[in-house]
């Protein structure tokens, strides 16, 4: 650890997985670049850690499937201990003591779903092969910078042209297809293919990840088929475990950066960011020392970026204008259970078998759509959802080196614990959804509180607490259509650039927005390459 | 008899359309199933004596609509609308993006006298008329027409939280923004909403309530007289029970009445559900297109309670607004989301004999309320006179905390559920749109993907309702629309 003054070519403000992409690229191109971490450890909100002795939480996030491949590619993160153990199931317990499943078989699926809807089988084959043409279709939008519709600059008209080239390629059918899935709420677009209730609470239940938004919200299409864009070993939408949990996929991009040169400083928190003139020229630390770079790139959200870092006295008012609207609402929070020994869910009492299958993959508690509707009404006035909804893993099903033998651990992911509860998120309130959360799955599996052996329940401001991410919303901004793409964060900064010469932005808070990506980290260091000397 | 077009329905839309064919010398018929014209504008007798039309605003009349109804008048309106005055520092905001809502509602309008555009729109007669709207979008300047573009999708209850200190300001605009929704302000696109119903509004207002010195009906009757000179004959009193197909052609049309006409060309100002599974043999329609016609979201809402009283309400007859937070908007369109009333719905209501003394006997007045959000289907059940009555009281209950001794004023009482409002005007689930007005069902989406542009796919079929672009609230834009594209074909 040098003290004093350093130099490099780039400095990358915050270790969260965006950053640590760009620094990864940077670094392999030649750049000498340091990534500085405020905590201890890098991942920002994909992390590994053993809150409970001899158990292991993928704290914040806990599955993947949109980490771009070709960034697995380019680093080579397999061989820095990527390894992705597909999810082979998800399957919800219904009210009636039934439950339904989806299994990773397809025969197996279409005979579980024959048992609830016969109508709705041919439908779902339809509807799969619809979704794997609408990824297709927004794929290349992931990896594009987004061009400006008001610019006639020749690289954004020549953008704007190969957008809409790309639109008409796709043919009016399916162009309208993907506008239904931009513009419609999530039940709304299922209930045009689907019956069966509680199918249609599942599948539309990954439009409100993450999202202040109930089922019957317009815009939650958009974010269920954000959600659908995973590949995993070129499988379109399939969700998968980090052995190791999501640290483990943050650790892997921080070697690969460590192997192409990059330097990497934890408990480094930045205090300032210097500037000359209109040119950033370096950070200062929190224990005062001073680092020298013609590029500094945050990886940290909006907010902090054009609040903190920068001084907003400095930007452009229409910046500032921009970021003070550009919405967060932090809408979910984590239950994560050291368990010493599998819970036992009632849909699976009379087969072990099929009990222990199940818990390899997910459950999802999303009985019916008006129960996830419910639960965001709960949270529109200021309260946690009474009857949440959860997306459940047991990593240690997949990845038993997550718990001691025979134990396990349990992460719940949970819709909705808004940011602006009404009193705030002191201890009791923590304790309360905590409770709540509990109380909600032991309807489903009832052994639940005799087997809890440790416990961390995380609300909105532990996250933004722990992690920086301002409101705890998880994509460092809402999926809205008013804020993506072009949009986001603020007209005219969509770029990955800023108004300081030399400073750019990496993180999800730029197109094309959050989850376990590492594409705006991606683009934003091309953009910096690309830039050359004029970066 | 045969005639070279024959429209069904003798609203504003069916009406522009009559009196556009027969201008280019076609002969044309029109049949309307209510005794008197004007589709969604008559005013209706609700007791004896006393007849009121729905809505404070029968809609805005696009240029190109009144020059073919010789309109004068369309430019030329008398608004009977309370100016607002928001309080503090609100005001120079609210001026502000009033201001430019109107700038964007501006280019809707333009956008609102053509077919929509289309991914795979390619000919020149398609493209040089939006070049019109490219060029008026582009006079927005940078700046806004970013924020345009930024501001169409979003929730107005977001706008309002990011442009309002204080509540007043922020629920007047909300309100304005869910009318005819069965969303609240929190829900993205409502905004959209707003700035559709604001086309043709006076500078200063989000919302129009202009009236005619004539009478609600105004534009109709207009349109009425220039069909009628050109030519075109209007049959009232006559249901239309069956559009007849021959060959995956349309052939003429049958009454209910069992008459029948012949005609080549049928342009229905029925809602998209009725004209093509009520009033078509459905062996005529391919399923996936007869899917995506009962995929669209109709999503009635909207209740109105008419009052026979015997003092004066609203001296003006401006339209006012009961409910005081966009919170209480919000919860009041949670209950539509399962199929309930709300219980404490959102009122608003207006006099309209005010404005139009003949509505009412001498010494008695009108006053019209709507309620959001009463849904059509109810959960529990259908619907009965208790349901309808609870209606009732609760709009009652709410024009008299604005108005008190309001109740005691009350001579007649008629309620309109959804029910009843598909009963007497004739619209599937009693929405008078035709299409919930939202970004997924509109433009090209209009009334299903892919069929935007007013022929159906039976042939000599067309669609010249609100069910098509424009959509509602625009007085003869798709009747105008439809039978340009019809006079094509003819």
């Amino acid at each position: 650890m040098t003290s004093g003054t350093s130099r490099y070519d780039a400095i990358v403000i915050g270790g969260g997985h965006n950053g640590l992409v760009a620094a990864a690229y940077l670094a392999r191109a030649g750049k000498k670049v340091v990534v500085l971490e405020r905590r201890p450890l890098v991942g920002g909100a994909a992390v590994t850690e053993e809150v409970v002795p001899g158990f292991k939480f993928s704290v914040f996030s806990y599955v993947v499937s949109l980490l771009r491949p070709e960034i697995i590619r380019e680093l080579d993160l397999p061989s820095h201990g990527l390894q992705i153990l597909p999810l082979e199931s998800t399957v919800t317990p219904m009210d009636n003591g039934d439950y339904f499943a989806g299994w990773g078989d397809a025969d197996e699926s279409r005979a579980e779903l024959r048992r609830h809807s016969p109508r709705d089988v041919e439908a779902m084959a339809q509807f799969g092969r619809l979704m794997v043409h609408m990824g297709m279709a927004v794929k290349p939008i992931l990896s594009m910078v987004p061009p400006d519709p008001s610019s006639l600059a020749p690289s954004d008209l020549k953008g704007l042209l190969a957008l809409a080239k790309h639109f008409r390629s796709l043919g009016s059918e399916k162009f309208h297809a993907l506008y239904k899935l931009m513009t419609m709420s999530s039940a709304d677009y299922l209930d045009e293919w689907f019956e069966f209730d509680t199918l249609k609470a599942t599948k539309g239940a990954s439009g409100i990840i993450g999202t202040f938004l109930g089922p019957r919200s317009p815009g939650t299409a958009y974010v269920l088929l954000h959600h659908y864009m995973g590949e995993i070993d070129g499988a379109f939408r399939a969700w998968g475990f980090q052995k190791g949990g999501t640290g483990a996929i943050s650790n892997a991009i921080a070697s690969a950066a460590r192997a192409f040169g990059a330097e990497i400083r934890t408990d480094a928190p930045v205090s300032k960011v210097l500037t000359s003139g209109s040119h950033v020229s370096g950070v200062v630390l929190g224990n005062g020392d001073e680092l020298r770079a013609p590029l500094v790139i945050s990886g940290l959200d909006p907010r902090l970026t054009f609040t903190q870092l920068l001084d907003p006295k400095t930007l452009p008012s229409d910046l500032v204008d921009g970021v003070r609207k550009y919405k967060f609402r932090g809408s979910s929070g984590k239950v994560n259970l050291a368990l010493k020994t599998l819970p036992e869910f009632t849909c699976f009492r009379n087969d072990r078998d099929l009990a222990l299958r199940a818990a390899r993959g997910a459950f999802s508690i999303s009985p019916t759509v008006e129960y996830l509707e419910h639960a965001y009404d709960d949270a529109k006035y200021g309260q946690f959802s009474r009857q949440p909804y959860m997306d459940i893993v047991i990593p240690s099903m997949i990845d038993p080196g997550m718990a001691p033998p025979g134990q396990h651990v349990m992460s719940i992911f949970v819709q909705y614990a808004p940011f602006d509860v009404t009193g705030g998120w002191d201890d009791a309130k923590r304790d309360a959804f905590g409770n709540t959360v509990i109380k909600t799955l032991s309807c489903y599996a009832p052994n639940l509180e005799s087997i809890i052996v440790g416990k961390q329940v995380i609300t909105p401001a532990d996250i933004e607490r722990i992690t920086g991410l301002s409101e705890g919303n998880i994509f460092q901004g809402e999926l809205a259509l008013h804020q993506l793409f072009f949009l986001r964060p603020v007209p005219k900064w969509a770029k990955y650039r800023t108004p300081v010469r030399g400073f750019w932005q990496c993180g999800s808070g730029t197109h094309p927005g959050g989850g376990i990506m590492g594409a705006s980290g991606r683009i934003a260091a091309m953009e910096i390459l690309k830039a050359g000397t004029s970066a | 008899m045969r005639y070279d077009a024959i429209v069904i329905g003798a609203g504003p839309n069916g009406l522009t359309a009559a009196a556009a064919l027969a201008k280019r010398g076609r002969t044309v018929l029109v049949l309307e199933r209510a005794p008197k014209i004007g589709g969604h504008t008559r005013p209706i007798e609700f007791a004896p004596g006393f007849r009121a039309p729905l809505n404070a605003d029968a809609g805005w009349v696009p240029p190109n609509v009144a020059k073919v109804i010789g309109e004068r008048s369309a430019h030329d309106r008398t608004t009977a609308v309370r100016p607002y005055e928001a309080p503090g520092r609100d005001t120079q905001r609210r001026t502000q993006l009033v201001a430019r809502l109107h700038k964007f509602a501006g280019v809707l309008g333009a956008l609102y006298q053509l077919e929509p555009p289309d991914i795979d729109t390619t000919s020149p007669t398609e493209l040089l008329p939006l070049l019109g709207v490219a060029l008026r979008t582009k006079a927005l300047g940078r700046a806004d027409m970013i924020e345009f573009l930024r501001v169409m999708p979003m929730s107005i209850q977001d706008l309002v939280d990011d442009t309002f200190e204080r509540e007043e300001p922020k629920v007047e605009m909300a309100a304005a923004a869910i009318r005819d929704l069965r969303q609240g302000p929190r829900s993205a696109g409502t905004t959209f909403n707003l700035i559709h119903n604001m086309i043709g509004a006076p500078d200063g207002f989000v919302t129009r309530a202009t009236w005619k010195h004539e009478g609600p009906d105004a534009l109709a009757t207009a349109a009425e007289k220039a069909a009628r000179v050109a030519g075109a004959d209007i049959r009232l009193g006559t249901g239309v029970a069956r559009i007849s197909v021959r060959d995956n052609a349309v052939t003429g049309v049958v009454l209910e009445n069992g008459d029948e006409f012949t005609s080549a060309t049928v342009l229905s100002t029925a809602d998209p559900k009725r004209t093509l599974l009520g009033l078509l043999d459905p062996v005529w329609l391919d399923p996936e297109f007869m899917h995506a016609v009962k995929n669209i979201k109709l999503r009635g809402s909207t209740a109105y309670v008419m009052y026979g009283v015997d003092t004066e309400v609203e001296p003006h007859g401006f339209p006012r607004s009961v409910t005081a937070s966009t919170v209480a908007l919000e919860k009041a369109a949670d209950a539509a989301k399962y199929g309930e009333v709300s219980p404490e719905p959102h009122v608003e209501f207006f006099s309209p004999s005010a404005r139009w003394p003949h509505l009412a006997p001498a010494g008695k007045h009108v006053v019209v309320a709507r309620l959001q959000y009463v849904p059509y289907s109810l959960k529990r059940g259908a619907w009965n006179a208790a349901q309808a009555a609870e209606i009732g009281d609760k709009a009652t209950c709410a024009i008299n905390r604005a108005v008190p001794g309001f109740e005691s004023s009350i001579v007649h009482r008629a309620v309109l559920t959804p029910r009843d409002i598909e009963e007497t005007f004739g619209v599937t689930e009693g929405a008078l749109t035709q299409g919930e007005m939202m970004l997924d069902q509109i433009l090209f989406m209009r009334p299903v993907p892919g069929w935007a542009h007013y022929e159906m796919p039976v042939r000599g079929l067309f669609l010249a309702g609100s069910g098509a672009h424009p959509g509602p609230g625009v007085l003869g834009g798709a009747g105008l629309l439809a039978a340009k594209a019809a006079l094509k074909k003819l």
